[in-house]
């Protein structure tokens, strides 16, 4: 009795008490979290994230164009790193804007400030699959793909595949691709950071506005965070699937009856850890930050063992929908190396275990070589270091 | 029973554990440190000697510009070429002292720094100001017209319709306005450096070293704004980032290093700087070696951060020895191998986490110059 007593004592003390001299208020961890994600001063919302969704609604022209022939690499390029008022978009919000996808690919504060030659190698990575597509696939657009050349394939549904000669779909390496390296990282690295925020501790303590604005700085990052998820869905009641990024697969992975529950969680970690931010308890957000990093990082590794599974169902019967399946899969283990283990610097995979990946699956000639024990493997080492299983994220047939 | 005691003697645990970081009020560590011995060490060993023997380089200059302009030959020119590379290289060691007079020049974020080291140098403002046009060196436009890479492309440049660099001096059409514009440019270097000294020398030493306050205008806390604004803007920004492309999009510009005209010592330069920064951190004398008195490095140690105070100077370190694999050229080293610089860079970024955030936060420091990005 005596025992239990004080080890709450001590799970008490290390849970409540004084981590640097963080919470001015006085108050133990009480912060209440509302019951959805609004948040007022003055009569007035404080919660904005209007450059996230800007930066999602590029990401989807991008996307769109890149299974579109009739662009020109260069137009492909300016979509991809937008500079204000060019017309580069069909949507002329996105034109007037002065963001871009490229300045917040691979560009988080953790993972990236001190490591600039990796956010260049990444970013050149896009670039290189951009210039790929109009040079190689473009070109070949009405062939018929074989090993070693690129064009297209049809999937025994009818659906058409634009592949390269590795039978990579290169859309799908940047549509997934930037799942991790825009909003992943961005989110995961950057925006809840506690070496970022930290700098913003002193005016969010002395409730300092941005000029301007109504919020604080760190109010505004955490709902930066928040808008690279929900930036395209309603944030008082997400619906999901309203991008073809990490709110999508958020759904996909909900939708799983072995994770459902999984979006509730990350909802409400933003919630309770943008409470914490406004009642100035900086320990009740951070652990809320690695409850997110924990469960989006699960979503990236989920969505990368079921394409990888997926694709092994159709490999060598119906190779276009097996290469889509992969070419998914692709992108989703490329992003593996922007997601953050919990209470550590790093991510799950290194940029080096994800490059060896990467380099495997291209081997040759890439996914016409590929083999059901390869994808296994891979799907079994992915797994090994989340805790679910390469039955759970398989898909359920 | 049992368990309210326990419960009890929990709650004073509480608070006997959290009483130590009780100064919520806005700043500043109230511990006894020997903020007066930290202060005295840095005004007397360090900071006087830097700027005394930078006085004593920029007179030196002034005399080899004389000396050319009496006699204009390519002798003379290389005699001032190397008293303008001595003055650049004593430069490098007071660049990060916005304080006091220096501080009053401006209110720009580079500090006083903009009157003697704003580069890429505009060529055309120095050419239209030697055609004739009025200008002012005390104006902010005419700030990338002055100070050391305006003399670096005055004795190393080659003006526009000119074969050698001499030329300016001799056949240049505008050749009196080349030499009036050398003239101004080192009148100013000379009067604000002399301005300079003589503040400390007058009042300004006392001043800096009694104002032991903790609070925001305290001198350590100003000093140490001014040393991580230095490390991020000067030199991890300027020497390194900016050429590297590492703030334009990946767009590299050779032609954005320090001391672009000569072209061969961006290296020394960039290697001079990071040694005035981390002596500056150790508390290392000027003129002594390695003899050291209260720095930041041994106000981490007292402390109980000397893990910070080590990964400090392991990341300075790191930089160096990046830095030293780059060519002597940084132009050359970022048209060759812009890789290497951006591993630099990295390396020397590293080190702005460990300043600006860990130790601003054992320091209960407030950075004065954080920008959220906007978005």
């Amino acid at each position: 009795m005596k025992k239990f007593a004080l080890s709450l004592c001590v799970i008490g003390a290390l849970t409540t008490s004084c981590s640097s001299d963080d919470d001015n208020s006085g108050g133990g961890n009480d912060v209440v979290a509302p019951a959805t994600y609004q948040f007022e001063r003055n009569g007035m919302t404080s919660v904005s994230y209007s450059g996230q969704t800007t930066r999602i609604l590029m990401a989807e022209e991008l996307i769109d164009a890149l299974k579109d022939p009739s662009f020109s690499e260069m137009q492909l390029d300016a979509m991809f790193n937008h500079q204000e008022g060019d017309i580069d978009f069909s949507d002329a919000s996105l034109n007037a804007s002065d963001k871009s996808i490229r300045s917040k690919t691979a560009a988080s504060f953790d993972f990236f400030t001190s490591n600039t030659t990796d956010a260049n190698a990444i970013k050149a990575d896009f670039e290189s699959w951009i210039a790929e597509q109009v040079a190689d696939v473009y070109s070949n657009w009405a062939n018929t793909a074989t090993p070693g050349n690129p064009g297209q394939l049809t999937e025994n549904g009818g659906s058409v595949r634009y592949v390269n000669a590795k039978g990579l779909e290169l859309n799908q390496a940047v549509n997934k691709g930037l799942i991790g390296a825009l909003m992943g990282d961005q989110l995961m690295n950057n925006y809840i950071s506690k070496d970022l925020l930290a700098q913003f501790e002193a005016t969010n303590d002395s409730e300092t506005l941005v000029t301007d604005k109504n919020y604080t700085d760190m109010e505004h990052d955490w709902d930066e965070a928040f808008g690279y998820l929900y930036g395209t869905d309603d944030a008082l009641a997400p619906q999901l699937n309203q991008d073809s990024f990490l709110n999508k697969y958020l759904q996909r992975v909900e939708n799983d009856p072995d994770f459902t529950g999984i979006a509730q969680d990350i909802y409400n970690a933003f919630k309770l850890g943008r409470a914490a931010i406004v009642a100035k308890n900086y320990d009740v957000r951070n652990e809320q930050a690695e409850i997110i990093r924990e469960k989006i990082s699960e979503v990236i590794a989920i969505r990368a063992v079921y394409y990888l599974q997926s694709g092994k169902l159709t490999l060598g019967t119906d190779n276009a929908s097996a290469f889509h399946d992969l070419s998914e899969g692709f992108g989703f283990i490329y992003s593996l190396q922007f997601t953050r283990k919990p209470n550590t610097d790093e991510a799950y995979f290194t940029k080096a275990e994800v490059d060896a990946y990467i380099a495997q699956l291209m081997t040759g000639n890439g996914f016409w070589d590929v083999t059901s024990t390869m994808l296994d493997d891979m799907s079994d080492d992915i797994a090994g270091r989340f805790n679910f299983t390469v039955e759970e994220a398989a898909p359920s047939n | 029973m049992i368990k309210k005691v326990v419960l009890l003697i929990c709650f004073v645990g509480l608070v006997i554990a959290c009483s130590s970081s009780d100064d919520s009020n806005g700043g500043g560590n109230n511990d006894n440190f020997d903020r007066s011995g930290l202060l005295t060490n840095y005004a007397d060993n360090i900071i006087v000697p830097a700027i005394t023997n930078f006085q004593s380089k920029v007179l030196a200059l002034n005399a080899a510009r004389e000396n050319f302009l009496n006699n204009t030959n390519q002798t003379n020119l290389d005699l001032l070429s190397d008293a303008w590379l001595d003055a650049y290289k004593a430069w490098q060691f007071v660049g990060m002292y916005n304080i006091g007079e220096a501080e009053s020049f401006t209110s720009n974020l580079n500090g006083f720094r903009v009157y003697y080291n704003v580069y890429p140098v505009s060529l055309s403002l120095i050419q239209s100001a030697a055609a004739g046009a009025s200008y002012s060196l005390d104006s902010d436009a005419y700030y990338a017209a002055q100070g050391f890479p305006a003399l670096d492309f005055l004795i190393h440049g080659i003006a526009d319709g000119d074969s050698i660099p001499i030329d300016k001096f001799t056949s240049n059409s505008n050749s009196q306005g080349f030499i009036d514009y050398l003239n101004a440019v080192q009148t100013q270097i000379t009067t604000r450096t002399q301005s300079i000294v003589n503040n400390w020398q007058n009042n300004f030493r006392d001043e800096f070293v009694n104002n032991t306050s903790s609070s925001a205008t305290g001198s350590i806390s100003k000093i140490i704004n001014d040393y991580i604004n230095y490390y991020e803007r000067a030199l991890r920004a300027n020497k390194i980032g900016v050429p590297a492309g590492n703030f334009s999009a990946g767009q590299t510009f050779p032609d954005k290093v320090e001391a672009y005209y000569k072209n061969d010592v961006s290296r020394e330069l960039a290697l001079l700087s990071l040694e005035a920064v981390q002596r500056f951190f150790n508390g290392q004398s000027f003129n002594g070696g390695t003899t050291s008195g209260e720095s930041l490095a041994s106000y981490l140690d007292y402390l109980d951060n000397s893990d910070l105070k080590n990964d400090i100077n392991a990341q300075f370190n790191a930089s160096r020895q990046q830095i030293q694999t780059l060519n002597t050229s940084f132009s050359q080293q970022v048209s060759n191998d812009n890789t290497k610089m951006t591993m630099a860079y990295d390396a020397l970024q590293a080190a702005v986490v460990l300043l600006k955030v860990d130790m601003a936060s054992v320091f209960d420091i407030q950075i004065d110059f954080i920008d959220n990005d906007g978005d």
